[in-house]
């Protein structure tokens, strides 16, 4: 009996193993977790349920540690540096540190608190909010990634499965603290996608799920924005093989180098020597019906009402001012920004000084290319711009304390210099006890939402003065670039010509007339 | 040992009981296709905007469900709710919506069970994922 | 006291007038993906663009085969002989009803000026145009056939507009120029039926 046992789990184990890998599995497994005897007890706590998870996925937690998604940090091999969620700063809510238990509702762990989480807990993975298909996992929000004393454990354990839409995007759809804040491609209106808003995850039609591109290798997922591709230039490949290092969620693996097989749309393959795919069949972010956030000001933060409470104003169902946070605007069915991207981000952290562009702001972080690097093509961005706060002393970049209830929370107290204070305390960083707003920027590559092709952007919307394209320099661009003299002394000529022919017209019929006449 | 095992018994049937029942209440997955790409739809086209299921509570939905009324409310004949989960009502709509179309088959009654599913998951006072707003 | 002789035989009518349609259109659409105005859009007016050059250019392979083969080529044949006088006339005689210095016959149908646009036309704006319209045709090729060291795409660009400027401004003299006749619409008539009036005690040039 067992023996039996075990080897029904040791089949389901390699199935389970096999379809999370290949992600083309049918949709019923040949394993039911209902049976499984290590489920059917009452779990009290997320981290009782990895334990019997990796009873038999025994190599699973170790995996995921080896992960961006468990370490929240990544060292990119091109700048040497060291980035990742734990590490860098954006300008929506800032940066986790000084708040993970709060922010690590997002983080696939259990009990990342403060500075001395235990990163080589196996039992601390959380299993469920990537596995669960019940959408009865809910993680707390203020109990560092622990799931809601409501959800009945046993019952989502006894129901994991693939990783769907609703499972990545519990947390990617919800970047920046709500739906659709951050990226301006990915919201839960990507849940449940009609063909018009994504022609590849469309719920009632190829119906893919995050990982159908973004395949994972031991529970890596390829596809991060740390370190993008900008310019594949291999062919067809069945993408996230063993031997497969590339971080390659990306459109070629499927469609190849010649995606466009029509004899009178083939001109277009070559367009993609310099323009991303997204470019043209991502025509517009936030297109499901869910705003994104564009521009965040938190030097306005700290308006309370009479009884105390923080200040909100709501238009449109959108959050547009709200005392703990400052002003903030939204876009919605909005055209994305174009850039030359290489691939290659360089952030502005924490331990070193801003620096102010020519555009007024600091870049929190920044898309690198050019037209002549041999590896940038034009890519679509969505520009989050926004106020932060920042030390014009040190000149640095800072971590604020918001969440929690503690004297320093700024949420609760609405005072910056203690909130500073308490972050940089916290990152181990220096502070000269002044706070002052800097305006920063920065770039999120548009990749999701692809429309059908008859969506796609048309010709003239770049081909043309004041197009899509009209700030991107090193390309001449039939129909936007014309030489001014030329057209100034061709349209001259032609000018000339016409007025000199009718003259001489004039001059004969004159001259007809006055023959006529004598 | 012979306790332990009565003990399992009872447990895995208690348990199958738990998930049958589960199964009862209908796939709310299925449901929210149907929702937001049959009725918000229609809803957004014809009634003026989108509709949320977060706008009721679960006891105001299962109130909803129970009259059984869809309106419009000015319309000589109000229709029954369970009218637009109907396979005539599919048909009617097929040729201009996708969801309809493939979700033609799915018997009345199952699909109605989905749809509620929905509902009841992310009404009002369901209990929702944390967000920090 | 005059008589009628045939000066364009049927198939240089054929290609002179579908000539002067795709000219027409090349122009036309070409101006607009230039960006100098916005009529059917850019993608519609690339792909009738590029539709219409392969059509002339099937029709130039035909009209270079009948020169070639029936000898006509030679009425392009340049003179400079009397291209003062046709000046002359131009400038003055025309408003005073002088006799045109030139007499068209079977063998010499253009005048002396006309020898001399054409042959501009032929050396210098056919082959510039031509020769980046090509290269802008075959511009995805440039990599793989190594012309990408020696072709810069805005340089082609500006040679191809030079070279549609320079056939704007032939097409509105050529235009007005059909005016200048015994009567305005003589050339015109020849163009269309072949037959062009002739004054036979004109002047053989």
């Amino acid at each position: 009996m067992k023996k039996l046992s075990k080897v029904v789990f040791h089949v389901g184990r390699v199935f389970i193993l096999f379809t999370l890998v290949t992600g083309h599995a049918s949709a019923t497994s040949t394993a039911d977790h209902t049976k499984f005897k290590e489920l059917q007890v009452l779990f009290e706590s997320g981290p009782e349920v990895t334990s019997a998870c990796i009873k038999c996925h025994t190599e699973a937690a170790q995996q995921i540690h080896k992960t961006k998604h468990w370490t929240w940090e990544f060292l990119n091999p091109d700048n040497k540096q060291r980035v990742g969620k734990k590490n860098i700063v954006n300008n929506f809510c800032i940066t986790p540190k000084s708040n993970f238990e709060h922010c690590t509702a997002c983080h696939i762990g259990y009990g990342w608190r403060d500075n001395n989480f235990d990163f080589t807990s196996e039992e601390n993975v959380d299993c469920l909010v990537c596995h669960d298909t019940t959408g009865a996992y809910l993680k707390s929000g203020d109990n560092a990634g622990h799931p809601k004393e409501s959800v009945d454990l046993s019952y989502v354990a006894q129901n994991v499965g693939k990783t769907s839409r609703d499972t990545c995007g519990v947390c990617h759809f919800f970047g920046g603290g709500g739906n659709g804040v951050k990226h301006g491609d990915m919201d839960d209106s990507l849940a449940v996608p009609d063909r018009e808003l994504d022609v590849h995850m469309d719920a009632v039609g190829a119906d893919f799920t995050c990982s159908t591109c973004h395949m994972s290798i031991d529970h890596d997922v390829a596809g991060s924005r740390y370190a993008p591709e900008a310019k594949h230039t291999d062919d067809y490949h069945v993408h996230r093989r063993a031997s497969d290092e590339e971080n390659n969620a990306h459109c070629r693996a499927c469609h190849g180098n010649k995606p466009h097989k029509k004899e009178d749309k083939s001109r277009l393959n070559h367009h993609a020597l310099k323009i991303a795919c997204q470019t043209c069949h991502i025509s517009r972010m936030a297109r499901g019906g869910v705003a994104t956030r564009m521009t965040w000001d938190w030097s306005t933060a700290g308006k309370l009402d009479e009884s105390g409470k923080p200040e909100q104003i709501m238009i449109d169902g959108n959050l547009v001012y709200d005392g703990r946070r400052g002003n903030i605007t939204y876009g919605e069915d909005i055209e994305p920004e174009y850039i030359w991207f290489n691939g290659t981000v360089r952030y502005q952290l924490l331990n070193e000084k801003v620096v102010l562009n020519e555009d007024g702001y600091v870049h929190v972080n920044d898309f690198e290319g050019s037209p002549d690097d041999g590896k940038s093509r034009i890519w679509p961005v969505k520009v989050f711009r926004g106020v932060q706060p920042y030390d014009p002393e040190m000149n640095r970049l800072v971590v604020p304390h918001t969440t929690g209830s503690d004297e320093a929370s700024y949420w609760k107290h609405f005072d910056w210099v203690k909130a500073v204070q308490a972050g940089m305390d916290s990152a181990g960083l220096p502070f000269s006890g002044t706070v002052d707003f800097i305006k920063t920027q920065m770039s999120w590559p548009i990749n999701h939402m692809v429309a059908p092709a008859k969506d796609a952007v048309a010709c003239d919307e770049c081909h043309s003065k004041n197009g899509r394209l009209k700030d991107i320099d090193g390309i001449y661009i039939p129909g936007r670039d014309a030489s001014e003299k030329l057209n100034f002394y061709g349209w001259l000529i032609a000018l000339l010509t016409l007025v000199g022919v009718v003259l001489h017209g004039f001059g004969r019929i004159f001259s007809h007339f006055w023959r006529r006449r004598t | 040992m012979k306790h332990n095992i009565s003990f399992f018994t009872v447990f895995i049937i208690a348990l199958l009981g738990f998930s049958s029942l589960a199964e009862a209440k209908g796939n709310w997955k299925k449901g929210r296709i149907y929702y937001r790409m049959v009725c918000t739809e229609c809803h957004i086209e014809q009634a003026g905007g989108a509709i949320s299921p977060a706008e009721k509570t679960k006891a105001e939905w299962r109130d909803y469900f129970e009259r059984n009324l869809h309106g419009p409310q000015d319309a000589s004949a109000k229709y029954a709710a369970s009218y637009f989960v109907s396979r005539e009502y599919r048909e009617s709509i097929k040729d201009t919506n996708r969801a309809a179309k493939k979700m033609l088959k799915i018997p009345e009654d199952k699909l109605l069970e989905d749809v509620k599913a929905f509902v009841d998951h992310t009404a009002k006072d369901s209990d929702q994922p944390s967000r920090c707003e | 006291m005059t008589e009628k002789v045939m000066i364009f035989k049927r198939f240089e009518r054929f290609w002179h007038w579908t000539q002067a349609t795709l000219v027409i259109m090349l122009l036309f659409s070409g101006f607009e993906i230039h960006g100098s105005y916005k009529v059917m859009g850019f993608e519609e007016a690339v792909m009738l663009h590029r539709t219409v050059a392969w059509s002339l250019v099937t029709l130039w392979v035909f009209a270079i085969f009948w020169h070639l083969t029936t000898g006509e080529w030679k009425q392009y044949i340049p003179t400079l002989k009397k291209v003062d006088a046709m000046i002359k006339y131009y400038l003055l005689g025309i408003f005073i009803r002088a006799p045109h210095p030139f007499r068209q016959t079977m063998l010499k149908k253009h005048n002396p000026l006309q020898r001399l646009a054409y042959l501009f036309q032929w050396v210098v704006i056919s082959p510039v145009i031509w020769a980046t319209g090509w290269a802008y045709l075959f511009y995805d090729k440039w990599e793989v056939w190594g012309l990408d060291k020696y072709l810069v795409l805005e340089d082609v660009a500006f040679f191809h507009v030079v070279g549609a400027f320079m056939m704007l401004t032939f097409l509105i003299a050529h235009l007005y120029l059909i005016t200048t006749g015994k009567t305005v619409w003589a050339h015109m008539k020849a163009m269309i039926t072949g037959w062009e009036e002739i004054d036979p005690d004109a002047e053989e040039s």
